[in-house]
This record gives C-alpha cells, sequence and structure tokens, in this order.
C-alpha cells in the first residue's frame, strides 16, 4: 500500500509537469489548428537550455526560468509567423502540410542537437536535486514537489491571461472562428504569433522543470512529444479544461506501469492506450475536442 | 505521339542502364544501388497512401518490419524455408494486417490518423523488442548470401514492379481515379457512390504489403535485423521526406526523391561515420520544400512556365 501511495504520488507531481507543455500545445492547436510535432523538441531544447545556462552561469536552472521563458518565447514569436503562412496558404492540404513543416522541425532541433552535443546524457542540478520530504509513509522529493508548484503556477498564469484580459479574450474568440475574430478588430496575424510564443515559452520552462528531474538527450524529444500527443487526444484536440486531469492520468499511468509491470512495457501500454482512444473516441474522452481537418 | 515516343525511348534508356549497372560498377556502387532501388519502392509504396489517397502514415516502417521479421523468422534456424517462399508470407502478413487496422484507422483524418499510424508503429516496435519470437532487443540472424547481384537484381525487379503496378493501378485504372476523388474530397466521392472505406483499406494494405515486400529481402540482404534497423520511426520519417522531396501523389516522383536524398546519406555516411548532421539536413529539406516547392522536385521538370524560367536561368549563366 506503500509503495502504492508513493507511486501515485510521484506520477501526480511528474502529471503537473506533463500538463504545462501540453497546455501550450493545445493552445497553438485551438488558435492556429496547427498540430505542432515539434512539442517534444522545444521540452529537450529547454532542458538544454537549462542545462547550458546554470553550466555556464553558475546559476539555479531554477532562477533562469524566466529568462528561458523570454528566449523561447522571442524564438516562437519570429518562427510563429512561418507557421501561420504555411497553415493559411492555398496549398492543396494546408493542415499535412503544417504537420509536415513541424515535423521537419523537429528533425532539426533533434539533428542539431545530436550534431552539437552528441549524444550525452546532461543531468540537470538544481538546489532541490537530492532533497525529500517525508510525510507519513510517503517521501516526496523536493525537486518534484517544486517541479510540481512552477507548472501549476503557470498553468493558472495561463488560465488568468486567457479568461481575465482582453488578449484572452482576443484568443478565445480567434480559436472560435479567425474570420469574425478579425471583423472585430483582431489582428489574427498578430495574434497567432504571440500564442505561438506562449506555446514556445511555455514548453521550453517545462523543459527545465523535465531536465531538472529526468535529466536531457537529444532522444528524448519523441517521448514527450508523444506524451503531448496522449494528454492532447485524452483531453480532445484544442480543449484547454480537459488537459490538466489528462496529464494526470498519463503521469500516474506511466508510474504505475514501471513499478507494477516493468518500465520497458511504458511506452507499450501509453502507445497502446493513445491508439485504442484515438479509434474509440477520436474527439477525446470527454469529447470536447475538434474534429480534424485534412 | 512525339512524347509518347520520346517517353518510351528515355524508359529503354532507363532500364538498360539499371539492368547493366552491377556489369560496370563496383560492389560498393552496387550496394548503393541496391540501397537506392529499396528506398525508391518503399517511398512509392508510402505515396500510395500518402500522396494518392492523402492520409499521412506516420507508422509505415512497422510494415517494412513485418516483412523483414516474417523472412527472419521463417529462414532462421527453427524452420529454414527458402528465401523466395518467404515472400508471400511477409505480403500475405502485412496486407491482412493492414486491412485489420485499416478499417477502424482510416475513419480518422489529418492529423488524428497520423498520430494513430504512429501509436500502432510503436506498440509493434515495442512488441518486436519484448517478444520471444522476434529476438527481443537481441535481433535475428539469417542465413548469410554474400552475393551483391543477386540482391541487386531481386531489388530492381521488386522496385520496377512496384512502380509498375502503381502506375497501372493509380493512373490508369478506376482504383486511382477512385482514390484520388477521395482525397480532393471524400463526401463528394462518397455522394457519387464511391465506398471509400473499401477503396482507402484497399489501398492501405497495397501500400502495406509493398513495404513488407522490400523488408523481407533487406533482412536477407544485411542478415542482421534487430527493432530499431527495421522497425523505427527514422525509416518512415526517411519515406516522408523522400516523398515530399519527390513530388507528393506523382507516379515516379518518389524515386527521385529516394535517389536523391539516399546518395546524400550515404555521402554523410561515408564522410563523417555518422549521420546526425543528416537528420537536421532532412528536416531542413522538409522545410525548404513544404514553404518553396510544395509540389517536389518533379515540379521543375514541367510547366511551360517553369520550363521558361529554367532556360532564362540557364542562359544567363552561359
Amino acid at each position: 500500500m506503500d509503495l502504492f501511495l508513493q507511486t501515485a504520488i510521484n506520477g501526480l507531481l511528474i502529471g503537473g509537469v506533463f500538463a504545462a507543455f501540453s497546455l501550450g500545445f493545445q493552445l497553438a492547436f485551438g488558435v492556429l489548428h496547427v498540430v505542432d510535432f515539434a512539442v517534444g523538441g522545444w521540452v529537450m531544447l529547454g532542458g538544454y537550455a537549462g542545462y547550458w545556462g546554470s553550466t555556464l552561469l553558475g546559476v539555479d536552472p531554477f532562477l533562469l526560468l524566466p529568462a528561458t521563458f523570454a528566449l523561447f518565447a522571442a524564438t516562437g514569436y519570429l518562427l510563429g509567423p512561418l507557421v501561420y503562412r504555411v497553415r493559411a496558404t492555398r496549398y492543396a492540404r494546408p493542415a499535412l502540410m503544417t504537420l509536415a513543416f513541424t515535423f521537419g522541425l523537429f528533425l532539426v532541433m533533434r539533428g542539431g542537437a545530436l550534431t552539437f552535443w552528441g549524444f550525452d546524457t546532461r543531468a540537470v542540478s538544481t538546489v532541490a536535486s537530492g532533497e525529500n520530504i517525508r510525510i507519513g509513509p510517503v517521501v516526496v522529493p523536493l525537486l518534484r514537489l517544486i517541479a510540481f508548484l512552477f507548472a501549476a503556477a503557470l498553468a493558472l498564469g495561463l488560465f488568468a491571461v486567457l479568461y481575465r484580459t482582453r488578449l484572452g479574450l482576443a484568443i478565445r474568440a480567434t480559436a472560435q472562428s479567425r474570420e469574425y475574430a478579425g471583423l472585430m478588430g483582431v489582428d489574427v496575424k498578430r495574434l497567432s504569433a504571440l500564442v505561438y510564443a506562449l506555446y514556445t515559452g511555455l514548453t521550453g520552462v517545462a523543459g527545465v522543470l523535465m531536465a531538472a528531474i529526468y535529466s536531457v538527450t537529444p532522444e528524448t524529444g519523441l517521448r514527450y512529444t508523444l506524451f503531448a500527443f496522449f494528454v492532447a487526444v485524452l483531453a480532445g484536440l484544442g480543449s484547454v479544461g480537459g488537459v490538466l486531469a489528462a496529464a494526470l492520468f498519463l503521469g500516474v499511468l506511466e508510474a504505475m506501469v514501471a513499478v507494477y509491470v516493468g518500465s520497458s512495457y511504458s511506452h507499450l501500454v501509453v502507445f497502446g492506450t493513445l491508439y485504442l482512444v484515438l479509434l474509440l473516441s477520436p474527439q477525446g474522452i470527454l469529447r470536447r475536442g475538434a474534429i480534424a481537418e485534412s | 505521339m512525339r512524347g509518347t515516343a520520346a517517353r518510351a525511348v528515355l524508359l529503354a534508356a532507363v532500364a538498360a542502364a539499371l539492368l547493366a549497372l552491377p556489369l560496370w560498377t563496383s560492389s560498393y556502387w552496387t550496394r548503393i544501388a541496391t540501397g537506392a532501388l529499396m528506398w525508391a519502392g518503399l517511398a512509392c509504396s508510402w505515396n500510395i497512401v500518402g500522396g494518392y489517397a492523402g492520409y499521412v502514415n506516420f507508422g509505415h516502417a512497422a510494415f517494412f518490419g513485418v516483412g523483414a521479421y516474417s523472412t527472419a523468422i521463417l529462414m532462421g534456424y527453427d524452420h529454414e524455408w527458402p528465401f523466395f517462399l518467404t515472400l508471400p508470407v511477409g505480403l500475405a502478413v502485412a496486407a491482412a494486417l493492414a486491412a485489420a487496422i485499416g478499417a477502424p484507422t482510416l475513419r480518422l483524418r489529418g492529423a488524428y490518423f497520423a498520430i494513430a499510424t504512429w501509436a500502432f508503429a510503436e506498440v509493434l516496435f515495442e512488441l518486436a523488442t519484448l517478444l520471444d519470437v522476434t529476438g527481443g532487443t537481441g535481433g535475428l540472424s539469417l542465413p548469410p548470401l554474400l552475393d551483391e547481384r543477386f540482391f541487386y537484381y531481386t531489388m530492381l525487379a521488386a522496385a520496377a514492379g512496384t512502380y509498375a503496378l502503381a502506375y497501372v493501378l493509380l493512373e490508369r485504372a478506376r482504383f486511382g481515379y477512385r482514390l484520388k476523388a477521395l482525397r480532393d474530397n471524400e463526401v463528394a466521392a462518397e455522394t457519387m457512390g464511391i465506398d471509400t472505406t473499401r477503396v482507402k483499406v484497399q489501398a492501405f494494405a497495397l501500400s502495406a504489403a509493398l513495404a513488407a515486400l522490400f523488408g523481407s529481402i533487406y533482412a536477407y540482404w544485411v542478415t542482421f535485423i534487430d527493432p530499431p534497423s527495421v522497425m523505427g520511426g527514422d525509416l518512415t520519417d526517411q519515406m516522408v521526406v523522400m516523398v515530399l522531396l519527390g513530388g507528393l501523389g506523382h507516379p515516379w516522383g518518389p524515386a527521385l526523391g529516394a535517389a536523391a536524398l539516399y546518395l546524400v546519406n550515404r555521402f554523410f555516411w561515408a564522410t563523417w561515420g555518422d549521420t546526425a548532421a543528416y537528420i537536421a539536413l532532412l528536416g531542413i529539406a522538409i522545410g525548404a520544400v513544404v514553404l518553396f516547392l510544395p509540389d517536389g522536385l518533379v515540379s521543375l521538370g514541367s510547366g511551360r512556365r517553369r520550363r521558361g524560367a529554367l532556360r532564362a536561368l540557364i542562359g544567363k549563366l552561359w
């Protein structure tokens, strides 16, 4: 029973970080209608940003989170219009072309990271690394707790922006209808770039947190793309509300499989669940997602 | 008529060159040509669903792996089948598997289909690493055959057959018109009386069986297979890029893209001994094609305006 509780806690805490990068992904899909294959690439690059930031500057990666967010958001702001251009062209199948484009982006990130930094695993150490808090029979790793709190703060911040500001109103309006939002005076192009920036910023920060917990290699990106897809599909593509539940479910599922079945089965179970959910309920468990267009 | 005659001459010249190739090149270049033929065939098989039906399959490597494992298991020490008897088994298994998962999976569209095929391929990949019959992560060995020409001509026959079959079925038969119709507008195609689900599943099974054929030959050729080498996501990545580069939905564009990319890949391998930078190059190639050349390399050669522009450019350079 203690093991079960412990596993559940570990899974829930890590699920919070999954939620942080899935939220941005969902937002990008909801507003830009872009399924970003590169989401795991941003997480991976975020990890490297944390590693190099703390190694070269000697500062704790937690203190560098705002700078990481700014760096990734700026990159996303510059790259966003390009993605948006592909999505909005008169190609035969813009959605597939965009998927291919972000897939290309992902390959550039992965290949670039492999070329420049090699296959080595880099560990990101923070003040909280290795520290634990005992609560009765369970041990709560301080690092995971802090990462969870950061992720929760990010999610709350995002919700505050979405539901309490004029920018958020414009974002939600654009997600409902680009045309009508444009007619109401929303600069849809600029807003799309901003949303993409928000998404890359969030994902980069989540990458630092993931790297602090697990360490980072160029090959980790694919795993996080899978996780983001999993959460997005379970929540329903484009729905922000179901993300938290889906991410926590994924965290617990992965932790339980790793402890009770064996960690070599975790990919099998996650991919298998993803495939079955897609077949049985492609609009998400809560049936809130968008219908895919081709 | 002139165009037809010119095309026949060109085709005959290409065929003669390919048939005579191992007679005048070293075994190193024969190996490279064998690989290029394999990738050309794989790209063509991906193009059937990706280009003609408009469904992006991100898990095509799974079917390549099914073919490779069928041959490896049947030719192994437990069964010791002759090579050519294993080919129909691999084809049939892949086609049956594709037909079984095709009906539910092909209901999904766009990105959903891409994600679902990826997930399915990864499930098969994980199974291959866990099961005993596939040798797990340790892989499987096949009885070696050191005859480069045999593999070259086998691969050539398979690739030529694949392109001929795809050309006849997709460009000269009703099947191809049905596929293109549902790609351009699935609801309209359904309204015109096309059983879209059936056509899609047929195309999916055909594409899977062809990929398995190359998987079988590849397994015998390299004599050792393990999950990353025959089911890895990198294989699918390459096929997608080759088709995009050559020309999505074009009868022979994928061959062009495959040959070009495979040569670049070998060049990277020969020069630096690893292909990390090649992965980044693949990504840049996709980005450039999507942004500037959405119809692929073949679109450079056709169309009077582009040809005029090319001639003008060449004229200036001279």
